[in-house]
């Protein structure tokens, strides 16, 4: 049979319509409004709760008001910390993931083994939450923001060391095999050849990093790595409240500017 | 007769596929000459020279480079014998995002490894050195652009000053005009040439252009399947006998 007859053969069919359309529809909708229904079940859901509780919420709303401008000067070494322990972790994660995502990626590993063993590390990093890591490294350094900051540095280094292993997998692998002919070694291939190829990509995936890692150093002062949320859990266990909303005020205010400046130093490099 | 730069003797090379991709194929390129390898896909003209280039490790023959054997030496030895060979791919394969000028310097990282070119600097001594480069390849005006900002022609003659500044006796070139425009492609065989007659090198180049390397090329050296077809000046090969070479495979 030769291609013509094919096409003749077919021009009659009519494309088969889809019978079970409206069927997988309604399945649809009844599998998702079970999962709901489990969702709110096991949360244990009570709204009457909620709308009953009001005049509670409202009560701390009025006593945290006026917010405790005065003491705006206590603040803002605190704030500073918080901070910085994101400045420590973003850099530090950066310098330690970039040799891992260099291990970690099938087409510049030495070997399957280092592969693997670069893997597993950066999920480990990643697998362990922030806050775990914050009580680990607080039994070893002492309460303080140094255990914040070693603790977003390794769990950064997780998520920072997979993205960049897949950046690295993607790049043009000719200025690598150029340099290699050229009689480079392997480090000043890597630092060379991969590193400037991969720069605009590291830098934009470190300052999204930056952003997450100031979010997440206010919550680790809630375990004692200082900065904002220790103060944040201080004064509530003081019940201070019109310091409670300075503090969640100037939260606001980082965590907004964060995000700001980090899109828009993004922006620059992209 | 001019020093044989490069000498390739009865090189065979069989996949572990069973498939025979080189028979007994031998060549030599003296200094001063430029010779081409011409054959259709599958021929194994990328192979010789990847063998030639020590990237492939021959089943049979040797490679001499300079006289000297490099086909059993491995690691730091082989690493200083393949600096005498420098490689042309196909694209330029340039750091698009550092200069003309940083890409060249690279080429001679191989001579000082240590901390600092290791951690990602250039050696300043060399730079001088990296500009005459660039001078004899036309490109000293650019030196100073984003490697990026050159057109096809000129990123691949950036990348042959590269392969300059390693400081090679021979030069070897992976099909080096495959993805260029007419007009560049004369401009990289008229340099290839001009290296070869006025600086002196072997250089050896894989082809699939047979006019440009008819009129560029000292010497042609047809592969077809695996075997030597021919190898010789190319007044002495006739239209007939390049054809040849990409018969059976013209149809499909």
């Amino acid at each position: 049979m030769n291609s013509e007859t094919a096409i003749a053969d077919t021009s009659g069919a009519k494309p088969a319509a889809p019978r079970y359309d409206g069927l997988r529809k309604a399945a649809i909708a009844v599998v998702l409004i079970l999962v709901l229904v489990q969702a709110m079940y096991v949360v244990q859901a009570r709204p009457q709760d909620l709308i009953t509780g009001v005049h509670g919420m409202a009560d701390i709303i009025s006593r945290s008001l006026p917010p405790d401008f005065g003491g705006f000067s206590d603040q803002i070494w605190p704030a500073l910390q918080t901070v910085d322990i994101a400045i420590f972790g973003t850099f530090f994660a950066i310098f330690l993931a970039l040799p891992l995502a260099w291990l970690g990626a099938h087409n510049t590993t030495p070997s399957r083994v280092t592969y693997h063993l670069a893997r597993s590390l950066i999920a480990i990093c990643r697998a362990v939450p922030d806050l775990v890591w914050a009580l680990l490294f607080v039994t070893a350094v002492g309460l303080g923001p140094f255990a914040g900051a070693l603790a977003l540095t390794v769990h950064s280094i997780g998520m920072l060391g997979r993205l960049l292993a897949e950046v690295i997998e993607d790049m043009d692998m000719g200025p690598m095999e150029a340099l290699r002919s050229t009689g480079a070694g392997q480090l000043q291939v890597f630092s060379h050849a991969v590193v400037p190829s991969v720069l605009p990509s590291l830098m934009g995936i470190a300052l999204y990093r930056l952003d997450d890692n100031i979010r997440s150093s206010l919550v680790l002062g809630f375990v004692g790595a200082g900065g904002i949320g220790f103060q944040l859990l201080s004064a509530m266990n003081l019940f201070d409240y019109p310091t409670v909303s300075l503090l969640l005020i100037m939260t606001f205010v980082i965590v907004i500017g964060a995000e700001r400046m980090s899109a828009a130093l993004r922006k620059r490099v992209a | 007769m001019a020093e044989r730069l490069i000498e390739a003797n009865n090189l065979g090379m069989r996949y572990p596929t069973g498939r025979l991709a080189l028979q007994s194929a031998s060549l030599a390129v003296s200094a001063g000459e430029f010779a081409v390898i011409l054959g259709a896909n599958g021929s194994g003209k990328s192979t010789m020279l990847r063998i030639i280039a020590c990237i492939t490790k021959p089943s049979d023959g040797h490679v001499l480079v300079g006289g000297q054997d490099i086909t059993g030496l491995t690691g730091r030895r082989l690493a200083n014998a393949r600096m005498a060979l420098g490689m042309v791919f196909q694209n330029a394969n340039l750091v698009k995002r550092r200069s003309v000028i940083a890409n060249v310097v690279c080429g001679t990282l191989g001579r000082h490894r240590n901390m600092m070119t290791s951690l990602g600097m250039l050696p300043a001594e060399e730079f001088p050195f990296g500009m005459r480069c660039l001078e004899r390849v036309g490109l000293t005006k650019f030196a100073y652009q984003r490697a990026s900002t050159l057109s096809g022609g000129q990123a691949q003659r950036a990348s042959i000053a590269r392969a300059l500044a390693q400081r090679p006796k021979a030069l070897l070139a992976d099909e080096p005009i495959a993805s260029l425009d007419p007009e560049a492609s004369e401009e990289v065989m008229r340099l290839l040439r001009r290296l070869a007659k006025d600086e002196g090198m072997a250089v050896l180049a894989v082809l699939h252009q047979p006019e440009l390397a008819r009129r560029y090329a000292d010497r042609l050296l047809g592969l077809r399947q695996g075997v030597i077809a021919f190898a010789d000046a190319p007044d002495c090969i006739t239209d007939g006998e390049i054809d040849s070479l990409y018969q059976g495979f013209a149809g499909t």
